[in-house]
């Protein structure tokens, strides 16, 4: 493989005096089965090999995507890309460059307890089919359940003409249930996701079964649940709606591409953006974590990323092209979904780092606020504007955890909410997600209970 | 690696489900996509790159006993690949249980015709004409105003094609084109920065104006300055087709797709015949739209596309289907298994979505509001309950009206709700039909909408 791709190199460099070349082949096995209810809907496998060649020729980036490893029409797509680079360096007022980066050789070999391409294909429809019957078996009211796997297992394989050469092996195993409950006129629906790096063994730890009485249990207490009031109040996020709160409405403002966009951090850095005791990390190194891996998509090391301490931004998300730009190092955060598109600044395991309250003395002071347990998405504007939507909330009275609120949304500008953190708890969680930015990539986010003194709540009461 | 023409992709299919019927499959069906495409992306007010895609495979859908398996690949360059993929899915198939709801693959069945959907021109554009439409775009948001900021953009050209073959002598082939061209803005002024301001055309034939696409998005960002928190009160919405199309995604596109109808997650259960909307509310599904963005000849199972009606003056009249949520009732499918590319299996989705427009124009339906607010876009739509649809969202941006007219902007305003009153509220529809994904509509009118503002 190595030869071959090192000639397609060589083909932009000698042919077309290109600055920067790089090829990142992949060779995966996808296998997806979904179920709803007891009926398995599809069980499906595919190959996906293919190739993106991305170049630098005069100071503007060509890219092209071709669904082969052979080295004919790689080389003819290579050339395709300088010759589209050129195009587009006519119009281009300021060069890309790159900041500087270690050309690394390594071969990363996996070595997960239980190889999910080696897990016969009716186990796992097996395991789905116990997940939905869980689910089902719980309650009368839950009318319906979708469970959708995935696992993919393969080889990325990455080449540049500064001397790098990579072969990575790649595993990902993800499982998502959701159900839908109902009584007579109300609907409610619940889900749950798990995913991991390390291999099929992630199901012997958190059982399926586990995550499906939690979705079925959450699908039948929120029919009984009343709407928020809509309005500011105090609230503490879990872990699984801090994580989605530190992803979305901060972690996307400190990808460097969009803080250069003109992001409300884009003049913040060393500036305080939040209270003293708020502390980010974007990490790419947790053992398994569904956003963890060993190099991104330039070669460039995953590093655990210090993004806030102590209140203060002290650090961004970059790719070398970014981190050229505001003069600071890569930091392994350059990812692209599969050959089909070029890499971009995405995050990885993004996470408040937990303090020292116990949950019980979060709320204790609470006259009347939420406790908003689980989210169902989250989505964050350039201008700070953020909006998080919840699947399971309660109200928190007088210091004790009240009724269950359903549908509920917190919105409000990220910076200000910052600052109104005041405290954060101890148990630390991370969950697995599934990222957009135009392409999608697995992440995870958590961290541990925060209280916020005051965040707008979108409620109907 | 050379295009694949039309009867090539159409003899891979049907060798392909030969091949699985040969091998021991009781029906088998292929389809195959090619999708080409070039595009220019802007990043942050400059041209950044121009690339080029060429991606194509093989899905195949074997059947034994009731009981389904599906493999694909994108290896199309050998005859072996091509077998193990058909192989696999007889395998996952046999390894699978069996449905009995399972009725059997489509049947072949006339088509329509389509219009507009192929521009020989889309397909013959190079890179330097898609660099010249991204700068004209460009050039045009920037001279518009300096407060305005380019965040990113592109021009994409796309030639796509499929082939379906399947054991009940279906055997179809169809090309279409696309062309886009898009611009995400942002104003900025002493400090303030608005939400992204966005605007974009996108069509199947070459009919786009580029310099128009810049100067709007370039004019939202400026009128999008200097917001204000507006109060906590019920009222009138007017909602354009972005914030529109965004919260029917995850809610009423749901509501009448037949897989949810069965499986009881949805409202409409039970209810056709019944009033469910404002009476002004003429709603459906037409996958035949001239120069509609998902309009094609045959669906994701080789089964000729339609038009539907959904919704007649407010009275919930049908829902749509694949092949298998129709055999289930013992009806025929609507056009609605829809496909994404090789990778996937069918399932329902809507084609075009299509609000039947009213005849106020834009500046008229501002104007028979006192107060309220014109909404361009939400933030958190795909946080809406699926079932319920219940929404809590974020208007950004959004406008206050006062009299009749566009007062000032406004920021961080939630809209809180579910889409099925806020159908039933619906009082007045403009004309100004625009397509934004797979909706075709007017603005609307909303009268009592929760605003959440502090």
């Amino acid at each position: 493989m190595k030869d071959v791709l090192a000639k397609v190199v060589s083909t932009a460099v000698q042919g077309f005096k290109a600055e920067y070349v790089e090829v990142r082949a992949q060779k995966l096995r996808k296998t997806a089965i979904t179920v709803k209810e007891a009926r398995v809907e599809a069980a499906k496998q595919g190959i996906e090999n293919g190739t993106a060649l991305r170049v630098l020729v005069k100071g503007a980036w060509g890219f092209a995507s071709i669904s082969t490893l052979n080295v004919e029409a790689l080389s003819a797509a290579v050339s395709d890309a300088c010759r589209m680079a050129r195009a587009a360096s006519a119009r281009r007022r300021v060069p890309v460059k790159l900041a500087p980066a270690r050309a690394v050789e390594d071969k990363v070999v996996l070595k997960p307890r239980k190889d999910p391409g080696k897990v016969p294909v009716e186990d796992k429809m097996n395991l789905l089919l116990t997940v939905n019957n869980t689910v089902l078996q719980n309650d009368n009211r839950v009318k319906s359940v979708t469970t959708n796997y995935l696992d993919l297992t393969g080889t990325g394989y990455f080449i540049n003409s500064e001397g790098a050469y990579i072969e990575q092996g790649k595993l990902y195993v993800f499982l998502g249930v959701s159900a839908v409950a109902r009584e007579n006129d109300v609907f409610t629906y619940s889900r749950e996701a798990m995913g991991s790096t390390s291999g099929y063994e992630v199901f012997d730890v958190e059982t399926p079964v586990k995550v499906a009485e939690t979705v079925a249990r959450r699908a039948t207490a929120q029919l009984k649940a009343k709407p928020p009031r809509g309005g500011t109040f105090p609230v503490v996020l879990g872990p699984n709606v801090v994580g989605t709160f530190v992803h979305e409405a901060f972690g996307h403002l400190a990808e460097a591409d969009i803080t250069l966009s003109g992001s409300v951090l884009s003049d913040k850095l060393e500036k305080k953006v939040a209270s003293n005791v708020v502390t980010f990390y974007d990490d790419g190194t947790v053992n398994g974590a569904f956003g963890s891996f060993k190099y991104d998509d330039e070669g460039v090391p995953a590093q655990k990323t210090l993004l806030v301490k102590d209140g203060a931004l002290v650090g961004l998300m970059h790719s070398r092209e970014t981190a050229q730009q505001l003069s600071a190092r890569p930091t392994g955060n350059s990812r692209a979904e599969d050959f089909r598109v070029e890499p971009i600044v995405r995050m990885r395991n993004t996470f408040i780092e937990a303090r020292d309250y116990s949950f019980e003395e979060l709320i204790e002071g609470v006259k009347f606020g939420y406790y908003l347990k689980s989210f169902r998405g989250g989505e964050a504007n350039l201008d700070g504007t953020f909006q998080i939507g919840i699947q399971e909330a309660y109200e928190i009275v007088k210091g004790e955890i009240g009724e269950p609120v359903r549908n509920a949304s917190i919105s409000g500008n990220t910076l200000e909410t910052l600052f109104k953190v005041d405290a954060v708890g101890k148990e630390f969680e991370l969950w697995p997600g599934v990222c957009g930015k135009g392409q999608s990539a697995f992440v995870s986010q958590g961290g541990a209970h925060t209280r916020v003194k005051g965040v707008m709540v979108g409620g109907s009461a | 690696m050379a295009a694949l023409r039309q009867q090539e992709l159409l003899r891979l299919a049907e060798k392909a489900s030969e091949t699985a019927l040969k091998k021991g499959a009781d029906e088998a069906e292929t389809c195959v996509f090619q999708d080409l495409s070039n595009y220019v992306s802007i990043e942050r007010g400059q041209i950044a790159k121009t690339s080029r895609v060429i991606d194509r495979g093989l899905g195949c859908r074997a059947i034994v006993n009731k009981s389904l398996g599906f493999c694909y690949t994108n290896v199309l360059e050998n005859e072996t690949a091509i077998e193990e993929t058909v192989l696999k899915a007889l395998g996952f198939a046999k390894a699978s249980k069996p449905d009995d709801d399972w009725h059997g693959l489509p049947a072949e069945k006339p088509f329509a015709s389509v219009e507009g959907t192929y521009d020989r021109r889309i397909e013959n554009l190079h890179s330097e004409n898609l660099v010249e439409t991204a700068s004209v775009m460009l050039d045009a948001a920037q001279k518009k105003d300096k407060r305005v900021f380019p965040v990113e953009g592109e021009v994409r050209a796309s030639y796509l094609s499929a082939g379906l073959a399947n054991s009940n002598a279906v055997s179809v082939v169809d090309s279409g084109t696309m062309i886009e061209c898009s611009l995400a803005t942002i104003g900025h002024e002493a400090g303030e920065v608005t939400p992204v301001c966005f605007e974009f055309n996108l069509e199947r034939t070459y009919d786009i104006n580029p310099a128009a696409v810049g100067e709007e998005a370039a004019r939202l960002a400026v009128s999008a300055l200097k917001a204000k928190k507006t109060e906590t009160k019920d009222t009138c919405v007017i909602f354009t087709q972005f914030a529109l199309q965004q919260l029917l995604s995850y809610t009423f596109i749901n509501a009448i797709n037949a897989d949810h109808v069965q499986r009881d997650q949805s409202v409409f259960r039970g209810r056709v015949g019944e009033r469910v909307a404002s009476e002004i509310v003429t709603v459906y599904d037409d996958g035949l739209l001239p120069g509609g963005i998902r309009t094609w000849r045959f669906d994701g199972e080789g089964v000729p596309q339609q038009k539907t009606l959904i919704i007649e003056k407010g009275v919930l009249r049908g829902f749509i289907y694949d092949n298998y949520t129709a055999r289930k009732e013992g009806k025929g499918s609507t056009g609605n298994g829809s496909r994404a590319s090789y990778l996937s299996t069918p399932s329902v989705d809507a084609t075009n979505l299509h609000f039947q427009a009213g005849s106020k124009s834009a500046e008229e339906l501002i104007g028979v509001v006192d107060e309220g607010l014109l909404v361009n876009s939400v933030q958190g739509a795909h946080t809406s309950n699926p079932a319920s649809g219940e929404f809590s969202v974020v208007a950004t941006p959004s406008w206050k009206i006062k009299n009749g007219e566009i007062a000032y902007p406004v920021k961080g305003a939630m809209l809180v709700g579910d889409i099925f009153h806020l159908l039933e509220n619906v009082s007045v529809l403009a004309q100004n039909e625009r397509k934004i994904g797979q909706l075709v509509a007017p603005w609307i009118l909303v009268e009592n909408v929760k605003v959440i503002g502090k």
